[in-house]
């Protein structure tokens, strides 16, 4: 772990699954990179680690599925880069943790799987962070008084519409130019929620706009690793930026050369939109 | 040349269109309100007065309008097994053009 990430977990003192989060939690803490965030002090002053929050990246520990923790950071409006859940984590291992909160080899299990589970992830994420690219050069076509635009390159597409960039393991998800058009001003962005897993041709949320809702088909199957939180406020930069500013969700992919498969490359979809806008427009 | 194609397989082979289950429908046509594609039909005098009449125009891999679906009535073939089904033509087909 190079870069220092805060831990902000469960508080740890309704049942089992909670105080194993506040044991991962502690044990996180021994390293010098890591921050601990008490939730309950955030919850009442946030700006005692606002230093901390901008210094490194945010990673949240849920004991049980009412996931306190997530929905804290949600409400505080904090980025979150990394989520696990304990009692999944449990689950997957077989283990019932149950109320009583207990110090046994069991709940030491867990404890352990859920420390591989953030150290490996962080040492994939150092490796595999989007990147953006320095600047993206696009093709036209005009029909009527609508023009429409299409990148030249490393972008791929679905046949709905929606895009996928892709930096190392991550990838960006959002609406073609197409899209935006179509729905003319757009006015609200429902995002997925982060951690969600999904398999290509999932929605992954929807847009909408005075016209329509629009559902995000993913191009992809992946994790959703975090959402483009600037579209809460100006979600007209889908409009103005649909490949770019206006992404929607970043994730990390599962297995990209086979979603290719049914994907078009760029100059593709090129030919399919000038097709489908000179077919719909008749 | 018509558009009835979903990555290079025709349309007509996918089968991908909302089923409706009429034991929930509560005829509310939200449905039919919500769908820009015309692949619902109202006839006041059927009963049910919902019909699925364009199978085929319903966006592939599109559910939304069983989200505006208040009674939960709408539901879509399995994706994963729809997504299998269009690779495995698509294979066959690029297997028997490189017969050729």
């Amino acid at each position: 772990m190079s870069e220092s990430i805060c831990v902000l977990p469960c508080n740890g003192l309704d049942k089992c699954a909670g105080d194993l989060s506040r044991r991962v939690a502690l044990e996180l803490a021994q390293s010098e990179e890591v921050e601990l965030i008490c939730p309950v002090l955030i919850n009442q002053n946030k700006s005692r680690y606002e230093k901390a929050l901008a210094a490194g990246t945010l990673t949240v520990i849920d004991g049980c599925n009412t996931r306190c923790a997530s929905k804290l950071a949600g409400d505080l409006e904090l980025a979150i880069k990394e989520k696990v859940n304990v009692s999944e984590v449990a689950k997957a291992l077989d283990i019932k943790l149950g109320v009583e909160i207990r110090d046994d080899q069991d709940t030491q299990a867990v404890v352990r799987a859920v420390l591989e589970k953030i150290n490996s992830s962080a040492a994939e994420q150092a490796e595999s962070e989007f990147i953006e690219p320095e600047s993206i050069e696009y093709n036209t076509f005009s029909h009527g008084k609508f023009i429409f635009k299409v990148p030249k390159a490393n972008y791929f597409f679905n046949e709905n519409d929606c895009w996928v960039t892709v930096s190392g393991n991550m990838a960006r998800v959002g609406v073609s130019d197409y899209v935006q058009q179509n729905l003319s001003d757009i006015l609200y962005v429902d995002p997925p929620e982060i951690g969600d897993e999904f398999e290509q041709f999932d929605d992954l949320g929807s847009i909408e706009s005075s016209k329509a809702v629009f559902e995000i088909i993913s191009p992809v199957a992946g994790t959703v690793v975090a959402v483009n939180t600037g579209l809460n406020d100006a979600p007209e930069q889908v409009n103005e930026s649909p490949y770019e500013k206006g992404w929607l969700v970043e994730v990390s992919l599962s297995d990209f050369e086979e979603d290719q498969d049914l994907l078009h490359d760029c100059p593709a979809y090129f030919e399919f939109l000038q097709r489908k806008v000179a077919e719909i427009d008749v | 040349m018509s558009e009835s194609t979903f990555m290079g397989v025709e349309r007509d082979r996918i089968d991908w269109s909302p089923r409706i289950d009429f034991t929930k429908c509560n005829d509310c046509m939200d449905c039919v309100e919500f769908c820009p594609h015309q692949v619902f039909e109202v006839d006041e005098n059927a009963k049910p007065k919902l019909k699925v009449k364009n199978p085929n125009n319903c966006v592939v891999f599109c559910r939304a309008c069983s989200k505006t679906c208040g009674p939960d009535a709408i539901t879509f073939p399995d994706k994963p097994e729809t997504t299998k089904m269009i690779k495995a033509i698509r294979k066959a087909e690029k297997e028997a053009a490189t017969d050729e």
